[in-house]
């Protein structure tokens, strides 16, 4: 069974009198354990697909069905139960808490699932941690962290709760090249040693390189769908 | 839980914001204290004057005569017959008594009249209730039968009454009354002391004269308006009262015994805990609004945050809680201090005391005092105001903090 099954994925924004398509029918399959890129211009409606997938937003029509799930008959509540235990993201400006050490940040995303011992808490995140590369670095605060390093820390929160999904709206768009592949590749390791569907959207063709699948976004539908081994 | 941790983490984020609130919060409450000292101070006060110079500690009196007191009747009087005196001088820890008889008059130096409250005492058996020796600024107290030259009453009256009548110890003054059976009547007096007490009215507007002399002028025989009695422990009034009450009730039905705190000067001293109560809120408010401020500010700070921490399933409440949690901790925080500050500003202000005599006069506003006001210590106003702190910062932040957290997670993740 596929992850997600998108059909007639419609989304109009309202802005006062003027309506402003953003998506105009995307239909869309991701399998699980896809590592897949959504690129495209800019206001080519990217975000706005993310924001759907990740239950953050609401489709003006069309549907979505996550891991056999109709996302279309649930409240505000539901959608937040799904994120908060199937769905990991990872922001282009990191939104780390910066009064929590890279431990904390991570630490209370696993607590919030609220299914792990006390013990196994403390193994999985300094495991997942030390798998994005930064073990060591536990007890520093954001402000002490390189871009990089605080694109870790948000990977790492993301995938510690071991979601379905992780979703990450243009990830290295604050980071140099170099940083960008690092962060890359990371994702991609985790991606092949934990199986979680990932799926991110870049303006960065060097970025882009890492994807096995690639979906390019125009005017709202999808222009082009492009799986590579 | 890890939400306590983190809302304990962000209270020291914003140190001095934190610490700024907290000290609104503290000044607040180190104010409230203090006033409501001040306050304490002048209401016990006024219980001491009015107990001291005016009414000691319990009243033999009828009930109807208590009902119409204000107007100074000259019905439902009562005799101070043997039996009822036995009974009064008969209580538990009992220390004196005293038959007065008031009386409203109109006194005259001649050239000017002013209204005053004339009052008949007994001098040996008034100072075993109201000791006014201390207060004598000029001459003394009249004594048992004394008579002036040519039969003149001796009187005593108050230092700002002799000041408005421009008269002193050996000048005359004329007391015209009315007797019980509407008659004009007068007293003619001689001034043989002049007091100058701590309770205003007593200053401006008494005159004692001999029990026996307004007996007669008001053709009341030997009638009184009351018997004031006092007794070793005020607090014990109430109690005394009530089982004198039950014998008297044998000698004569109609007779009531009231303690002190059923006058009604007391109760308007009571009446004043309500304008505290007022400054409580005021002062409350001014804390709830640097809490909803801090709130507001922090939530603008922390926009992306909430939006990160919704987007990732926290649920509105979650974040309610952290913003709620961490606003009671900067209202304990405050509380601690302003109660800290308190002990030390009432500590001091019991000790030193404030003149307030050349800076307002009191009288108007009912509150007969004079000289110096200290301080009470009122342990449940601490408990009392630290609580209220704690719970206004608590209940102003949740609005603010609604506010905040039921954003919608795109729009604080993005907020442009
Ligand atoms: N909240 C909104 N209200 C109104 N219009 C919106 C809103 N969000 C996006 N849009 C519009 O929808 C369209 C798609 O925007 P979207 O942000 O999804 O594009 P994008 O591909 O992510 O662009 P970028 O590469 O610049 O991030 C754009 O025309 C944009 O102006
Ligand atoms: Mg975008």
């Amino acid at each position: 069974m596929a992850l997600l099954e998108m059909r007639g994925l419609t989304k109009i924004y309202d802005q006062g009198k003027i309506e402003v398509p953003a998506l105009r029918g995307i239909d869309l399959t991701v399998e699980k354990g896809e590592f897949t890129t959504i690129f495209g211009p800019s206001g080519s409606g990217k975000t706005t697909l993310l924001n759907l997938i990740g239950c953050l937003d609401r489709p003006t029509a069309g549907t979505i069905i996550f891991d056999g799930q109709e996302l279309g008959g649930l409240d505000k509540k539901d959608l937040a139960i799904i994120r908060r235990h199937h769905v990991g993201f990872v922001f282009q400006s990191y939104n780390l808490i910066p009064v929590l050490t890279a431990y904390e940040n991570v630490e209370f995303a696993i607590r919030l699932v609220n299914k792990y011992e006390k013990k196994e808490i403390r193994d999985r995140v300094m495991r997942i941690l030390a798998a994005v590369g930064l073990a060591g670095l536990e007890n520093r605060k954001p402000n002490e962290l390189s871009g990089g390093q605080k694109q870790r820390v948000a990977i790492a929160r993301a995938l510690v709760k071991e979601p379905k999904l992780v979703l990450a709206d243009e990830p290295s768009a604050n980071l140099d090249s170099k940083t960008s592949e690092e962060v890359l590749q990371v994702m991609a390791k985790m991606n092949r040693e934990l199986g979680t569907t990932f799926i991110f959207s870049t303006h960065d063709p060097l970025v882009m390189e890492y994807a096995r699948r690639l979906i390019e976004i125009r005017d709202g539908q999808v222009a082009k769908d492009q799986r590579r081994e | 839980m890890f939400l306590t941790k983190l809302a304990l983490k962000n209270l020291a984020r914003h140190r001095n914001r934190t610490l700024i609130t907290a000290s609104i919060i503290a000044f607040a409450v180190f104010f409230y204290l203090l006033l409501d000292s001040l306050i304490g101070g002048m209401t016990e006060m006024s219980y001491e004057m009015i107990i001291n110079y005016e009414a000691g500690h319990l009243q033999v009196v009828t009930e109807e005569y208590w009902a119409e007191e204000e107007k100074l009747p000259l019905k439902n009087l009562i005799t101070p017959e043997p039996e009822l005196m036995t009974a009064v001088k008969n209580v538990p820890g009992y220390l004196g008594s005293s038959a007065e008889l008031n009386f409203q008059a109109m006194v005259s130096n001649g050239v000017n009249e002013l209204p005053v409250i004339g009052r008949g005492i007994n001098p040996p058996d008034f100072a075993g209730v109201i000791n006014l020796t201390d207060y004598f600024v000029e001459g003394e107290m009249f004594r048992v039968g004394e008579r002036r030259a040519f039969g003149v009453s001796p009187a005593v009256i108050g230092k700002r009454l002799a000041d408005l009548l421009k008269v002193q110890p050996g000048d005359y003054l004329t007391l015209l009354v009315k007797d019980r059976h509407e008659t004009f009547n007068t007293i003619e007096a001689e001034i043989t002391g002049v007091i100058h007490t701590g309770n205003p009215l007593v200053n401006e507007g008494l005159v004692y004269v001999p029990l026996d002399v307004a007996q007669e002028a008001l053709a009341v025989g030997d009638r009184v308006s009351k018997v004031l009695m006092k007794l070793e422990n005020k607090n014990r009034a109430p109690g005394v009262a009530k089982e004198l009450a039950e014998q008297l009730q044998t000698i004569n039905p109609r007779l009531a015994v009231y303690s002190w705190d059923q006058l009604e000067a007391v109760t308007v001293a009571g009446a004043k805990q309500m304008g505290n109560r007022l400054i409580m809120v005021i002062i409350l408010l001014i804390a709830a609004i640097a809490i909803i401020n801090t709130v507001i500010l922090a939530a603008l700070e922390r926009m992306e945050e909430i939006g990160m921490m919704k987007a990732m399933g926290f649920q509105t409440k979650e974040v309610i809680y952290t913003f709620v949690l961490e606003s009671t901790g900067i209202g304990v925080l405050g509380g601690i201090l302003g109660v800290l500050l308190g002990l030390a500003g009432v500590g001091v202000f019991t000790v030193v005391g404030l003149d307030f005599s050349g800076i307002i006069d009191m009288a108007p506003y009912g509150i007969p005092v004079v000289g110096k006001i200290y301080g009470v210590w009122n342990p449940l106003s601490f408990v009392t105001v630290f609580a209220f702190g704690v719970i206004v910062s608590l209940f102003s932040s949740i609005l603010p903090a609604y506010w905040a957290a039921d954003k919608d997670p795109i729009k604080a993740i993005y907020p442009k």
